[in-house]
């Protein structure tokens, strides 16, 4: 006989988020080493907390591709021999910049750790910049930027994100630069943006997973101790990330022919560092982020518009953007963005029930030990709370703090970081097959723009 | 480093359900995995895309699970579940808090046991929709998004079981009905027809009084395996294929396609070793002489795929940088395979490439979820589970004269498939000028 009753769990073995030390060297060079036992294939990360977000606006684009050229050579091994000297010790290595840091790195077995350092050392403190290395990258991201013209969804975000933002904000733009920035990128300005931007004294090594007979802090100070500190450094400058004072309520890139509309609504949302991250984390699962959520509940699996539905919070150094998303079948284009309204509406009005307050905290509380596996995991999620200058404990402090979560706290959040009223609304789609009924649906002045179609590289 | 060993147990309930269990208790986490022996090539002529469909059903709830609730449950207890389908087999797994194991044998069996009683036409449409969805949005809106069905619809002749894709038709989804779901749930949905694999921070006899409990009492279909038609095939496809594809998209694209050994087959390993060498990473042949020194291409892939049946395929791609000759890109791209054809590998290249598929083996067999699915995918494919502990020792043992051989037979004119992508037709340009 099949069992109808469903089976209530055991007792949860106890889980710790990895303890982890920090020991400074005289530089400056911050070094955390976390010990994860058995796991032998190590992760070392160095980063600088400077990043995209802190670039002048005639420059976006230059962090993220210099930290691509690192990679392109070096005092000691050109680009080719750096690859296979990587290649030899079983290590990927990587160099890459996002808004808030640029970082170098290796997954590598633990045995050549040494040997890995030395490289990432040789990465962060020596490229060269070879002018046409810097040039066919350069190439490269410009291609990029056209594929992403004619990627509906990459069209989307990056739509959506100059329709939110205020001309001057540097998350008005995506983080690799546009078209006008990049091209004027070449070594010369690399080269400057490096030199100005070394500063040991900002940086930070995490190396994580089985620690046993390695000295994290005698390898780091090998390599990185005796980098001199920066005076004259340039700092982070923290650009104010101003929302946009609605030239377009609602915005449509039409694309003729198009089968599927790709929605995003928002508007200017948060920092990472903010006093109720844990009951925002809680509503933004309970409104977009569980399979359950409100809008896939209702977009997918009440309706089949859509793939699926979500919405959420980008969180950076400054206020990153929030986003309701979807895909949906062209002609439900104006009933699925209804819907959306409708629940960022209901999401601080319609009271949190303590089935979906439950749902949300038990599974962020839950999957929190599935995420960090591996070294590489654990050393992302250090980083994060080091770029964000975020206490030590704030990992060990995260499954308490979101347990005490209540439904009055996510409603509150709600209320305070979710305006439905101020929201934009941007369109990736066919124009020809719902403009009409948009326009009808009184929800603003629509502003309807052609592409130029893709073909036309 | 030493290379792990996972040691597991393999069995068998009476029912026929195979059980694989490995214990892993380095984190309080646990994987469950159950793989079907069924993917669209079991699917009929008219009725594409259905193995995919019913994996959608099999979220809408059973007898004792309501619409939508497996995963809203699984992720109430902390955890992740999903579903994937494939032209070989079809899988359903969750990762959760090991404390909650028995929780995800009860949703599974649930479904196994009860899964028509609780299907509806509104549900059957709903999915219909979502399915469509899923369609327009992975391959009908995006760019160079056909390949897929084009790659398996020039490698495998029109009644072959693996000519169409995974997706199916949007008219073979529209003719869906329920009587067609319960019919292929019923022939294809049974104990001995699957394998669950279970890893993580377990007590194998616990897990073993569980499965028994709520699998245990669930018929055999007597009736499997199902007969498949005629599915072998020549080793080559016996004459170049050749197709320009204009697309939305402002960069050209040169997709290769090419028979390939098995899924299991030691020369596939080979052919990996040869896909690593030629496109792995930026130290790779093609990306060297492609994207660094000739500057034809903005970026260049090739893999493979194993699949159990005819051919395995062998895919890859340049994209061209704008204003580049076209024909000079895939003469440089071939040139490369054929190199690969004639010449030895140094030992420095095969060394580094070991060295790399070493570390993302590594890297792969620290998750719980991928051991898991890597016990069931053996154990249905090949009834070789073991093979997740000798794979590596396998790729590690390749040599440089296997690849050249393994190259030799699939890098050949009559074996290839050859899509060029290009961008639309400029009526949209003027129209967008206009």
């Amino acid at each position: 006989m099949v069992i109808a009753t469903r089976p209530s769990h055991g007792e949860p073995r106890p889980y710790h988020f990895p303890s982890f030390s920090h020991e400074r060297l005289s530089n400056g060079v911050d070094v955390i080493a976390v010990h994860l036992p058995e796991r032998e294939l190590l992760t070392g990360v160095l980063f600088e907390s400077i990043g995209a977000g802190d670039e002048h606006d005639d420059e976006a684009g230059l962090t993220v591709l210099m930290a691509r050229a690192m990679t392109e050579g070096t005092r000691t091994h050109d680009a080719v021999a750096l690859v296979e000297a990587g290649e030899r010790l079983g290590a990927s290595i990587h160099a890459e910049a996002g808004w808030d840091a640029l970082s170098v790195g290796a997954d590598v077995p633990a045995e050549r750790l040494g040997p890995a350092l030395d490289l990432v050392a040789e990465i962060m403190a020596e490229p060269i910049f070879p002018e046409s290395e810097v040039e066919r990258l350069r190439e490269e991201r410009l291609n990029d930027i056209l594929q992403a013209r004619a990627d509906p969804r990459r069209r989307a975000e990056e739509g959506f994100i100059e329709t939110i933002y205020a001309p001057g904000s540097p998350y008005r733009r995506p983080a690799s630069g546009t078209r006008e920035t990049v091209e004027r990128i070449d070594a010369g300005a690399v080269r400057a943006m490096h030199a100005r931007r070394f500063d040991p004294n900002r940086m930070t090594l995490i190396v994580g997973g089985d620690l046993t007979g390695i000295d994290v802090v005698r390898l780091a100070q090998a390599r990185f101790g005796g980098w001199a500190p920066s005076l004259s450094c340039e700092g982070p400058r923290q650009v104010p990330a101003r929302p946009a004072d609605h030239p377009w309520r609602i915005r449509i890139l039409d694309r003729p022919g198009s089968v599927q509309t790709e929605i995003r609504i928002g508007h200017v949302g948060l920092k990472r560092r903010i006093p109720d991250f844990h009951a925002l984390s809680v509503m933004s699962a309970i409104l977009g982020g569980l399979f359950n959520s409100r809008l896939n509940r209702v977009l997918r699996e009440d309706r089949g518009y859509t793939y699926g539905a979500s919405a959420g919070f980008e969180l950076r150094r400054a206020a990153g953007p929030f986003a309701a998303r979807a895909a949906v079948n062209t002609d439900v284009t104006v009933p699925a963005i209804r819907d959306i309204l409708a629940e960022l509406e209901g999401i601080g009005e319609r009271p949190v029930t303590q089935d979906e307050l439950h749902a949300a905290r038990d599974f962020l509380v839950g999957v929190f030990p599935l995420r960090f596996e591996t070294p590489s995991a654990v050393v992302g999620a250090i980083s994060s709370i080091v770029i964000h200058g975020l206490p030590d404990d704030e990992l060990a402090r995260y499954r308490p703090a979101l347990e005490a979560v209540s439904a009055e706290d996510v409603t509150a959040a709600a209320r305070s970081h979710v305006h439905p009223d101020e929201a934009s609304i941007l369109l990736v789609g066919d124009a020809s097959a719902f403009l009409a009924d948009l326009e009808a649906a009184g929800l603003g002045a629509v502003t309807v723009e052609r592409e130029a179609a893709t073909g036309a590289a | 480093m030493p290379i792990p060993t996972v040691a597991f147990s393999d069995e068998r309930l009476p029912n026929g359900l195979r059980l694989i269990i490995a214990e892993d208790h380095l984190a309080p986490v646990v994987a469950v995995n159950l793989w079907y022996n069924v993917g669209s090539k079991h699917e009929q002529p008219g009725r594409t895309g259905f193995a995919h469909l019913f994996e959608h059903v099999m979220f809408q709830g059973s007898a004792h699970v309501g619409k939508a609730e497996h995963i809203a449950i699984v992720q109430a207890a902390g955890g992740t579940a999903n579903g994937s389908t494939w032209l070989d087999r079809t899988n359903y797994y969750e990762t959760l808090p090991s404390n909650q194991l028995e929780l995800a044998l009860w949703l599974e069996a649930d479904r196994l046991a009860t899964l028509p009683e609780a299907l509806s036409q509104e549900n059957l449409d709903n999915q219909r929709e979502v399915v469509k969805n899923e369609k327009r949005w992975s391959y009908d809106n995006r760019p160079y998004g056909s390949w897929v069905e084009k790659v398996l619809a020039g490698l495998y002749p029109p009644d072959h079981p693996y000519h169409h894709s995974t997706i199916g038709s949007m008219a073979d989804l529209d003719a869906a009905s329920p009587e067609d779901v319960t019919a292929f749930f019923r022939l294809h949905y049974a104990p001995n027809n699957a394998v669950l694999s279970i890893v993580g921070d377990v007590d194998p006899a616990q897990a073993r009084t569980w499965v028994e409990r709520y699998f245990g009492p669930i018929p055999a279909n007597p009736a499997l395996p199902v007969a498949l038609p005629e599915m072998s095939l020549p080793a080559t496809l016996g004459g170049e294929i050749r197709e320009v594809v204009p697309d939305q998209v402002p960069l050209a694209r040169i997709i290769w396609g090419f028979r390939a050994p098995l899924f299991g087959d030691p020369r596939l390993d080979a052919l990996d070793m040869a896909g690593q060498i030629l496109a792995g990473g930026k130290g790779s042949r093609l990306h060297r002489r492609l994207v660094r020194e000739e500057r034809l291409a903005q970026d260049v892939t090739l893999f493979s795929m194993g699949l159990v049946a005819g051919a395995s395929l062998t895919s890859g791609w340049a994209t061209a940088r704008p204003g580049i000759d076209l024909q000079r890109l895939e003469e440089a791209y071939w040139e490369e395979l054929v190199r690969m054809t004639r010449e030895l590998v140094s030992d420095d290249e095969l060394a580094r490439a070991k060295a790399l598929t070493e570390a993302d083996e590594l890297g792969a067999l620290m998750r719980v979820e991928e051991k898991a699915d890597r016990l069931s995918s053996y154990a249905t494919l090949l009834d070789d589970p073991g093979l997740i502990n000798r794979m590596l020792p396998r790729y590690l043992a390749v040599t440089a004269e296997q690849i050249r051989d393994i190259c030799a037979a699939v890098f050949v004119p009559d074996n290839r498939l050859v899509l060029t992508y290009v961008p639309a037709a400029s009526g949209q340009a003027e129209e967008a000028a206009a």
